[in-house]
């Protein structure tokens, strides 16, 4: 063994869960207990060792390493076969873009919105159908799951210490869904952002609470999407003014409607950018008067480009409902999207 | 039988940080203020910065403001920093 973390002795499993509560390093949810052999298994399964540097929180210069992530997942409930899941969600979540101390500190109360895409969905039994935002399967809740234990554990992003969300919401429990692609007429989310078709990849985003909509009474792709606009830009008018990533669910019922119609991701996200946008004065008409100031004609967009929408295949079968779920702060944090068992770093073969 | 677990904190501080000398009077000092720069920071820091000259003899404030107020400081204005006496970094919502 050469796992390097301090090890404790407890009676029996139910005095690790005390151990482990009394001291705050649990969610408030039972833990699975991380013994080392089960902490090396997820390491082997990944082929990494036990202190291999899988990156570096840069406010605070905190090593993060695959031993660290992998007694977290364990605590989450995850099997080896998931771990890899967690260390590329976590390797997103340090890239520069997606500003992960701001994003877990602020008051905003984000969670991190994990996608996965590609073959991994299917060898870890993650679903993407019924109640996809609502914990499908075992794979995604636990490894949604490990995210916050790794952020409370190895970033103190517990409530009241870096954590200074003031409401938070539900996701940050666990996040994370997988697309639908057996299903979807397009192309995936991570093969939109440069991902080949056969590699498995995660997407992370800081990100608000879901909003659910319904449009079960047009077949016509503008009418529908008008309602996906409505929403966001109820957003923009309650929350954040600011641009960024928005990232919109379309179960099936509703990509029946788009594939038929002739619409992919480039025209939904298109038609997204042109008609999801506010003008400043409209604060006025929900209580923000006081900030509208000269610049009442002043129109913001929901997005930067049309590229800034994440579109999601993912939902059950029947039900003309979708979802937006808005970004922690406008532009202040970047989705992320990282090929699972890809090195970001390493350097080309030399020949 | 009992059972061996491991520890799932970051442990051992491996970020080089350590505290400043702290400073023995305010008085002739320079002090700086970066500020997360959100809408009430202002009166806020007009009035903190008042009170350090007019009650502790602070000679000088240097007022700087984040480009982004999620994300840690400028380098530029970390650089600054180092002809500060002391630094108070300040937020306000």
């Amino acid at each position: 063994m050469t796992l390097s973390s301090k090890r404790y002795e407890v009676d029996d499993i139910l005095a690790a869960q005390e151990f482990y509560h009394s001291r705050q390093w649990t969610d408030g949810l039972p833990v699975v207990p991380p013994t080392a052999n089960a902490v090396q298994a997820c390491l082997d399964w990944a082929m990494m060792p036990a202190d291999h540097l899988v990156g570096i929180e840069p406010v605070r210069n905190r090593a993060i390493t695959a031993e660290k992530l992998a007694i977290n997942a364990i605590m989450a409930g995850c099997l080896p076969m998931h771990f890899p899941v967690v260390i590329a969600a976590f390797t997103a979540m340090l890239q520069e873009p997606f500003l992960v101390h701001g994003a877990t500190a602020s008051t905003g109360g984000c969670a991190v919105l994990v996608v996965i895409n590609g073959p991994v969905r299917e060898e870890v039994g993650m679903s993407s159908s019924f109640n996809v935002l609502g914990s499908s399967d075992r794979a995604t809740t636990v490894i949604g799951r490990a995210i916050r234990l790794i952020l409370c554990n190895l970033l103190d992003v517990r409530p009241g210490q870096i954590d200074r969300s003031t409401l938070g919401h539900p996701g940050k429990l666990s996040y994370c869904i997988a697309e639908d692609e057996d299903n979807s007429p397009w192309n995936s989310l991570a093969e939109d952002q440069g991902v080949p078709h056969e590699a498995s990849a995660v997407t992370v985003m800081a990100a608000g609470a879901p909003r659910q909509l319904m449009n079960e009474w047009t077949t016509k792709p503008e009418e529908i999407l008008d309602t996906f606009c409505a929403e966001i830009k109820a957003n923009l008018r309650h929350y954040s003014i600011y641009p960024g990533n928005y990232a919109i669910v379309i179960p099936p019922q509703l990509r029946t409607h788009f594939d038929e119609a002739g619409w992919g991701r480039k025209e939904i996200q298109q038609y997204v950018f042109e008609n999801a946008r506010i003008l400043r004065r409209e604060w006025a008409d929900v209580g923000k008067g006081a900030v509208v100031g000269r610049r009442g004609d002043q129109e913001y967009p929901a997005l930067p480009d049309p590229e800034h929408l994440l579109i999601i295949a993912a939902g059950g079968p029947a039900g003309g409902f979708g979802a937006v779920i808005p970004p922690w702060l406008g532009h202040k944090s970047k989705a992320v999207t990282v090929a699972i068992g890809a090195c970001l770093d390493c350097e080309p073969p030399a020949n | 039988m009992t059972l061996e677990i491991l520890d799932p904190t970051h442990e051992g501080d491996t970020s080089g940080f350590a505290l400043a000398s702290r400073l023995s009077a305010l008085e002739g000092a320079t002090v700086g203020i970066i500020s997360n720069g959100k809408r009430n920071t202002i009166p806020f820091f007009d009035a903190f910065e008042d009170e350090m000259k007019r009650t502790y003899g602070v000679a000088e404030v240097v007022r700087r403001i984040k480009s982004n107020y999620s994300a840690p400081a400028d380098k530029y204005i970390v650089k600054e920093a180092e002809n500060w006496d002391a630094v108070v970094a300040g937020i306000g919502d």
